[in-house]
């Protein structure tokens, strides 16, 4: 059972913690280069580009 | 007996948790010693997202989900009361704490959600409440301390709620009921002293509630005596906290033997190595004590065997400590005690080094006074936290300068925060049309925008605009005194200020901060 929910009785239903999904690579990029923004540190957050790129035929 | 769910909102995303929610801690072992049924849900401290907090809300059948925090939690309350709503309808809904308690009538609009908004302190008030739901009566106008629904949707306000004459009363908070193992404890680090930053095991704990100073940028919950219900202008009934020539105050602290006993309970059952002291501020209560409080409280952490004693390696046994202290209150001679019985660090708002912003600030201390403070503090082996702001209605380049020139001569590394406003603050009061302004008449959108101070949200400088205030700041922690130098003189140009006149707008409004808003209309009954 997990411990979500702490209290002095049992709950009907239980709290379930999801299945944390391992940080993927890039997404520990990100995170450890935005620590260290500044200087020659930049980048592109993949998850947040909104434009598409369409070449002129 | 009721089923109680408490939520703890998120708060303060941008850093781990650190703090078990004190206020709520007490309400959790106030409820279980009157015999309900009580959860808890830390997702501050768990931090699992909405499909977590949806299960929570899930796991029974709640009579009543209670949630509460300060101003900036609003936008995580907002999202769970939502979903409370839908999951739970038939659930009695509760907000307390310093977001519903600043602005009872305007969070209780923002939240329809929100059956019973709890003003002020809530030791009474909830416990009475969870027994009405027991006797299946939701007649929460006979309520003290409430703001509820009627019939209609009409606000009701029931009377004020009285504070608790006595502290002593108070179970310990139910510490149990939050993750300290596995979250709070991870994040003990308290990074104002080396002791601080070494605790592995810390926990906060509050030894009074109020303070005797009225400095303009703080809320003291409406749980200090600071809160007063006043005729408003249509009628019915302001919630009014600190205004010019009208403060009140309470001051409560709990006895020496009450604290002391408190930490040999967290030493011996959590096995704890440092204590925060969460009160507003320790040495206005010493001072009200006749100086006999924090004396007291130091004798017992010795007789209790609670002052540490290092090893070796770093680590100790015992508990040290740290608070929060005041410039023109403290003495040498209770640092020296506080050092010998383990206190590692106190903060002490200096705020400014400039006597003009001090003096117009309330808060009863001078530039000398920081300084003398700052010395007494170091001598006594303490680390005094040196917090700062920048950005106060009557700021100057001049009072940016004598930062600058204290900084640097007391060697004091700092990012000042913005002067902010927050909802129950004289200054809310004082500034809430300029406030309004910053934010198209959307006063929604400001309590959203709110979090740290370091960041700069509703400005209510008379002289410098938020773009300003963020670019003098990054030249006052570079020392880059040319630049200010530099941009003093286009101000005057942008101002019209000549040489020689002191380069302010104050008093008197500066032109971005004239528009007149119309206060928001709002229904609001009061209970007979
Ligand atoms: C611990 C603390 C924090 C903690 C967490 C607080 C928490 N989760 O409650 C942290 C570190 C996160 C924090 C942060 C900040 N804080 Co702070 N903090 C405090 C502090 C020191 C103690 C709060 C406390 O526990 N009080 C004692 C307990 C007993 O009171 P309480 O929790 O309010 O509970 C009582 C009632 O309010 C009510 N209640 C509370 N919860 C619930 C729930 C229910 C269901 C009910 C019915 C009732 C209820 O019942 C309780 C018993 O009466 C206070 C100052 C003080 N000494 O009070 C400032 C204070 C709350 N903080 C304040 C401020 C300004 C901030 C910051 C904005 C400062 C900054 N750095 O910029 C930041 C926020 C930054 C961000 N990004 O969000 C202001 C509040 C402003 C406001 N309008 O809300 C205070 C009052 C300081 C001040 N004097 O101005 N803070």
């Amino acid at each position: 059972m997990s411990d979500l929910l702490k209290g002095n009785f049992k709950t009907k239903n239980e709290v379930v913690a999801p299945e944390v999904a391992e940080e993927t690579l890039e997404d520990r990029f990100e995170r450890t280069a935005l620590k260290r923004l500044g200087g020659s540190i930049a980048f592109v957050s993949k998850k947040k580009v909104m434009w598409e790129f369409k070449p002129k035929s | 007996m009721a089923k109680v769910l408490l939520i703890n909102p998120t708060v303060r995303e941008e850093d781990v948790p650190r703090h078990v929610p004190y206020g709520m801690a007490l309400l959790a072992a106030i409820a279980i010693k009157a015999g309900h049924l009580v959860q808890v849900y830390d997702e501050n401290a768990w931090r699992k997202g909405d499909a977590v907090t949806r299960q929570v809300l899930e796991a029974d059948d709640w009579d009543l989900i209670g949630l509460g925090g300060i101003t900036t939690a609003y936008g995580a309350i907002k999202k769970i009361v939502g979903m409370a709503r839908e999951i739970c309808p038939r659930a009695v809904i509760t907000l307390g704490g310093g977001v519903l308690t600043s602005m009872p009538q305007d969070m209780m609009d923002f939240l329809p959600e929100v059956d019973v908004g709890v003003i002020g302190e809530a030791f009474v008030t909830f416990p009475e409440m969870l027994d009405m739901i027991d006797a299946g009566n939701r007649d929460w106008k006979k309520c003290n301390g409430t703001i509820s629904r009627n019939a209609e949707g009409k606000l009701v306000l029931s009377p004020m709620r009285a504070l608790i004459p006595e502290l002593d009363v108070l179970p310990y908070p139910a510490w149990d009921l939050f993750p300290l193992e596995e979250v709070y404890f991870k994040n003990s680090e308290s990074l104002y002293s080396e002791e601080g930053m070494m605790a592995q095991r810390r926990l906060d704990i509050n030894g009074s509630l109020g303070c005797s100073l009225v400095c303009k940028f703080c809320f003291h919950l409406g749980i200090a005596g600071d809160m007063r219900y006043e005729e408003a202008k249509d009628g019915g009934v302001d919630v009014a906290f600190d205004r010019k020539g009208s403060y009140t105050r309470t001051i409560r602290y709990h006895s020496p033997e009450y604290i002391v006993k408190m930490v040999k309970h967290a030493y011996d059952t959590y096995k704890i190595d440092f204590i925060a002291f969460i009160d507003e501020n320790l040495m206005t209560m010493d001072q009200y004590s006749g100086r006999t409080w924090l004396k007291e409280i130091c004798r017992l952490w010795h007789e209790y065997g609670l002052a540490p004693k290092k090893n070796p390696d770093g680590t100790w046994t015992g508990v040290y400590w740290g608070g929060t202290s005041h410039a023109s209150l403290c003495t040498q001679e209770i640092l020296k005690i506080m050092r010998e019985a383990g206190c590692s660090q106190l903060v002490y708002g200096y705020e400014s080094f400039d006597q003009s912003v001090m003096k117009a600030l309330g808060k009863g201390a001078t530039p000398a006074n920081n300084i003398r403070s700052f010395f007494w503090t170091l001598e006594a082996g303490i680390r005094p936290i040196p917090n700062q702001i920048i950005g106060f209605p009557n700021e100057t380049f001049d009072s940016l300068r004598a930062d600058m020139d204290a900084w640097q001569k007391l060697g004091i590394v700092v990012k000042p925060h913005f002067a902010t406003p927050y909802p129950g603050s004289e200054w809310y009061t004082m500034y809430r049309q300029h406030i309004l302004q910053q934010y198209k008449g959307d006063l929604e959108r400001f309590i959203l925008d709110l979090g740290d101070a370091s960041k700069s949200s509703a400005i209510i400088c008379h002289n410098f605009n938020a773009i300003e205030l963020v670019g003098l700041r990054d030249m006052m922690m570079s020392f880059n005194w040319r630049r200010i130098d530099e941009y003093e003189k286009i101000w005057r140009i942008n101002h019209r200020i000549p040489d020689g006149k002191p380069s302010t707008l104050y008093p008197g409004f500066a032109p971005h901060m004239t528009l007149d808003l119309p206060e928001p209309k709002l229904s609001l009954a009061t209970a007979g």
